[in-house]
């Protein structure tokens, strides 16, 4: 079990205020009922801060999609306080899961996402007819480093430009939550290092409490702090005293 | 069962409401082809047998009068096998109950033994006998359904000028009069003209036609030439006053039943293929996207070592259990509508027994050609995926590759939304889909326009009549034309606020050799009531001299003002009268001859005489008025304008009412079904993209917006193409229905266009929100796992 010490940000991280982002408290998420029921979640115990960059560790199955799918609003648990600025987010109902999504969260997933039928900078500007105070497109793109190839359609571009327009489309609502699951999952090491360096760039700049899942324990090094899972459980947290720049990863 | 039925099965179950959907489309046509296909059946062999049992004859002839010597000359020509001769006139009648004369024609029965030819059915009593007390009459069914005539019953024409009194004995029908309506009318008025058959000798000594006849009809003997028989028939009987010989093709009651029939015999084709032309699509689109889900499925079979005939088969089989749906549905639906269109063929066609008799045969057919539809619409799907090599199927397809669309070139395209731009690219991604989809949209809409259209047409004809060209209230008619004086007794009936003298003579027009048979209307030159309307359309002054005939009578004698006519006149001494053509009446009264009544007067070589008059009378006052009316001895009839017309409005209300809802209810399931089967497809194809949306943020009604954005483009292009589609359905149906004279105008009125619109709009709507509830199921957190 993690100790009381380990789940408080540690002196790396900027945390104008004390009280979380997330408060997390014996959240368990259990699919199907009796024999068939499965344990994805067995009650974990976390709170995390303002401009955080955690790294969630963990081999398949071992819950960290599950947890990432709490966090943003994807999936309701079935017992335990989840906590979104104090607001009870597990308790939400379907119009408050999608507002919250709407406003607090950007998402990054393995495969992209991108809609096939919008060009890169369409994909962002899509994020600018929902929220409240987006970015522009050029903006959030130069943010990602793709100034260029803004007009050219999903299946014109490579996967780590893929990757990188949907970063630009996550952020471009300024959300105070960057959820990525396996960003780098579908990208050679190269394209990765791109990616993850476009992520650690919006963490910096626009201190965006950035989740990241990966089965790769190098990125690990990037994050401020690195939960592991097992089976379901926190079995570790550890925070990192330096934060390696993303540049000096490799795998 | 096989393991890959029972996966059929289970495919079907999952695919039920989108497989209904095309099953119901596929249904309207084939309920549209059994319908069709029985009815013909039904008419055709109910005719034939009609015809055969009750002798109708081949060729007919109508003369002035001919001696009964005459009818041994017409026997000996070469190919003559029977030969009917008999007295047929048209009187006016007084119905009980009724307060306007009726037309009755009458036919007599052969003095000695029983008819020959054109036999009478009897429906019930007995036929008219000859040396009664009073002299009998065998009443047509639809003339005695329309006034609750039954034996017994008795009621009076004006024979020759002389009121007599007929006694009712029976009620028949005839071969001759299965459309029973007064020559040239397209619709039937069972109130106001009326079939009869007398005794030849009554009939004969009232009309001083004894010993004559003036109406014949023959049949002709095996491998005889009609043509040759009828132009002998002429010569025979031209010094009689012969009025043109013809046969079956030119009888009216046979024509019309013919026309019917064509018309049938034409939508028994069209529906079908349109509708099924629509399904093959909509099995296409189902098709395509279930084998695109399957492809993976597929390429495991085949790995397997299926043959790719074995694959194909099986998807075959899965629109079979479509046409299957739809040959079951369809056929229920064929005798339900067939049932109840029987049902409306009774308001004009007049047989012993018309029964709705499925053709089975047509049931056949009907599977056949859907399950061909079925087969065309899923063998370009199965053929793409048995083609695939099974390594390359088991990887997932590539993504799709879009361009901007060709609309976004302009520069207004700056300020479509994202959500727009990716319906436009969708549409323009597959445009053949989109196309057809719209076309099927279209016809949806297209549908709807024909029978209010038809609706419309005769409402504009009847109002037109009876409110810009006759503004009586009421027309009263004298027995006998009488001085005009009797104009002043009219005036001072209660309620009467205006009348109008007007005089009718029945006469021949004739141009050359083109003869037409009518009533002169003798008007008021400025008359205020029954007026004469040109093309304008603003009334015509009737000039001192010369007749004013209808636009289309002119183009039929082929004439115009300035030319002359034969005026005949066939009231009193019957003589020739050459008399200018001053001017056109344009209006839908069919062929029509009007002249100033004073002219009429001149040309009767008679002093100021009147038939009757138009009247205003005040509402107030009506029922006084009626009661008035009746104890005037000298009235021989009361037309109610009113009642007329609402007679009219319900005959047409009834036959159209039946077609509207028909349509109706094709056009909903034809948009309902396309615009479900879109959405649901659009759905299972971007189930990826639209989960996405969701977890950017998109509430669920963003997210179905984004998902019929697509459809609701494509409605709203199909609507305007629909209604030019449907206008010109209605533009090519009334070409073909319309005759001499029948002329019922296009009417193309904005409730119309607007109630079609309405009826698509309003089930493509919640078709669409019907597919949209599907969102509900998105699993988002699946959706979104990597693409392995």
């Amino acid at each position: 079990m993690p100790t009381a010490e380990s789940v408080t940000p540690t002196s790396d991280t900027v945390t104008a205020e004390l009280e979380p982002v997330f408060h997390v408290c014996g959240l368990a998420r259990i699919y199907g009922e009796g024999e068939a029921a499965v344990t994805a979640l067995a009650g974990v115990d976390f709170d995390l801060f303002a401009g955080e960059l955690i790294v969630l560790l963990g081999a398949s199955g071992s819950g960290k999609s599950t947890l990432l799918n709490q966090l943003g609003g994807l999936d309701s648990p079935t017992r335990g306080t989840l906590h979104y600025r104090g607001w009870d987010l597990g308790g939400a109902d379907e119009p408050g899961l999608t507002q919250f999504r709407r406003n607090a969260v950007g998402f990054v997933f393995q495969a992209y996402n991108l809609i096939p039928s919008l060009t890169a900078r369409e994909n962002v500007a899509l994020i600018a007819e929902i929220a409240r105070d987006p970015m522009t497109p050029e903006e959030a793109l130069h943010l990602v480093g793709l100034g260029e190839r803004m007009d050219h359609f999903p299946a014109q571009l490579s996967g780590g430009e893929q990757q990188r327009v949907a970063i630009a489309r996550a952020i471009a609502k300024r959300p105070e939550v960057l959820l990525c699951d396996e960003p780098t999952g579908a990208l050679d090491v190269r394209t990765g290092i791109t990616v993850l360096e476009a992520i650690e760039h919006i963490n910096r700049e626009l201190g965006t409490l950035s989740v990241i899942i990966t089965h790769n324990a190098i990125i690990a090094d990037m994050a401020g702090r690195v939960f592991t899972l097992s089976d379901g459980r926190l079995v570790n947290v550890r925070a990192n005293t330096h934060r390696a720049p993303v540049r000096t990863l490799a795998w | 069962m096989s393991i890959l039925d029972r996966k059929l099965l289970r495919d079907l179950r999952a695919l039920k409401s989108q497989a209904l959907a095309v099953a119901l489309v596929m249904a309207c046509g084939l309920a549209m082809m059994i319908v069709t296909r029985s009815l013909i059946l039904s008419l055709t062999t109910t005719r034939d047998t009609y015809y055969e049992r009750y002798r109708f004859a081949q060729v007919f002839a109508r003369l002035k009068r001919a001696p009964n010597f005459v009818r041994a000359q017409l026997a000996a020509i070469p190919g003559v096998a029977t030969v009917q001769s008999g007295i047929a006139i048209q009187v006016t009648l007084d119905v009980p109950g009724l307060a306007e004369p009726a037309v009755g024609l009458l036919n007599s029965l052969p003095e000695h033994g029983a008819p020959v030819l054109n036999l009478p059915y009897l429906r019930a009593g007995r036929l008219p006998q000859s040396h009664t007390a009073r002299t009998e009459l065998a009443v047509s069914e639809a003339f005695a359904d329309a006034h609750g005539l039954k034996p017994g019953d008795t009621l009076s024409a004006v024979l020759n000028g002389r009121k007599e009194f007929f006694q009712l004995s029976g009620i028949s029908l005839s071969p001759e009069f299965v459309f029973e309506a007064p020559p040239g009318a397209a619709l039937p008025d069972n109130k106001t003209y009326g079939v009869f058959w007398a005794p030849y000798k009554e009939l004969a000594t009232a009309f001083q036609l004894y010993g004559a006849f003036n109406n014949v009809a023959l049949t002709l003997a095996p491998g005889a030439s009609e043509g040759a028989v009828i132009a002998a028939v002429d010569r025979i009987i031209a010094p009689y006053g012969g009025r043109g010989t013809f046969g079956r093709e030119n009888h009216p009651s046979h024509r019309r039943l013919d026309d019917e029939i064509r018309v049938l015999q034409g939508l028994s084709i069209a529906y079908p293929v349109v509708f099924l032309s629509v399904a093959a699509f909509m099995v296409n689109s189902v098709m395509s996207r279930q084998v695109a889900l399957q492809r993976e499925q597929i390429a495991m079979l085949k790995a397997c070592g299926f043959s790719n005939a074995q694959v194909g088969r099986h998807y075959f089989k899965f629109s079979l259990a479509i046409v299957v749906v739809g040959v079951a549905l369809g056929t229920a639906g064929g005798i339900i509508l067939g049932g109840k269109l029987v049902a409306m063929y009774h308001l004009f066609f007049r047989f012993p027994q018309l029964a709705f008799v499925l053709d089975t045969h047509v049931l056949v057919l009907a599977a056949a050609v859907s399950s061909l539809a079925a087969f065309i619409g899923v063998a370009g799907a199965v053929r793409r995926a048995v083609r695939l090599p099974p390594a390359e199927a088991m990887r997932p397809e590539a993504p799709a590759s879009y361009r901007p669309a060709f609309i976004e070139r302009f520069r207004a395209a700056h300020w479509f939304s994202a959500s727009f731009r990716m319906a436009l690219r969708n549409i323009q991604r597959r445009p053949v889909r989109s196309a057809l989809t719209c076309l099927a949209l279209a016809l949806a809409t297209g549908i709807m326009i024909v029978p209010n259209a038809f609706r419309d047409g005769v409402a504009y004809v009847l109002d037109f009549q009876w409110d810009v060209v006759q503004r009586q209230t009421a027309t009263l008619s004298l027995v006998e034309p009488q001085a005009a004086r009797a104009i002043a007794d009219f005036r001072h009936l209660p309620g009467v606020e205006l009348a109008e003298p007007f005089r009718y003579v029945p006469i021949e027009l004739r141009s050359g050799p083109i003869v037409r048979r009518m009533n002169l209307q003798g008007l008021s030159a400025h008359a205020t009531l029954s007026r004469v309307i040109d093309a304008r359309p603003q009334q015509l002054t009737l000039p001192e001299r010369g007749v004013v005939i209808s636009a289309k009578l002119a183009d039929v004698l082929r004439v115009k003002p300035g030319d002359f006519l034969i005026v005949h006149t066939l009231e009193g001494e019957e003589r020739d009268v050459t008399v200018p053509l001053a001017g056109l009446a344009d209006d839908f009264a069919g062929i029509a001859a009007y002249m100033e009544i004073h002219a009429v007067n001149r040309l009767m070589l008679e002093g100021d005489r009147i038939n009757g008059a138009h009247l205003v009378v005040t509402a107030a006052k009506w029922s006084e008025f009626l009661h008035a009316v009746k104890n005037t001895p000298r009235a021989a009839g009361c037309v109610i304008k009113a009642s007329i017309r609402e007679g009219f409005r319900q005959t047409t209300a009834q036959s159209i009412g039946l077609l509207q809802k028909m349509y109706m209810m094709f056009a909903v399931i034809v948009a309902f079904g396309i615009i479900y089967n879109s959405a649901r497809i659009s759905l299972s194809e971007r189930a990826r993209e639209l989960a996405t949306l969701r977890v950017l943020g998109f509430t669920r009604g963003e997210v179905g917006a984004v998902l019929v954005g697509e459809l609701v483009l494509l409605t709203i292009v199909a609507l305007p193409f629909g209604l030019a589609l449907g206008s010109a359905f209605a533009r090519g149906i009334l070409s073909v229905v319309n005759t001499e004279t029948v002329r019922l105008p296009l009417v193309l009125t904005p409730a119309n266009y607007a109630f079609a619109v309405l009826v698509v709009a309003v089930a493509s709507a919640l078709s669409a929100l019907f597919a949209a509830r599907k969102l509900a199921n998105i699993d988002l957190v699946s959706a979104l796992k990597a693409l392995d």
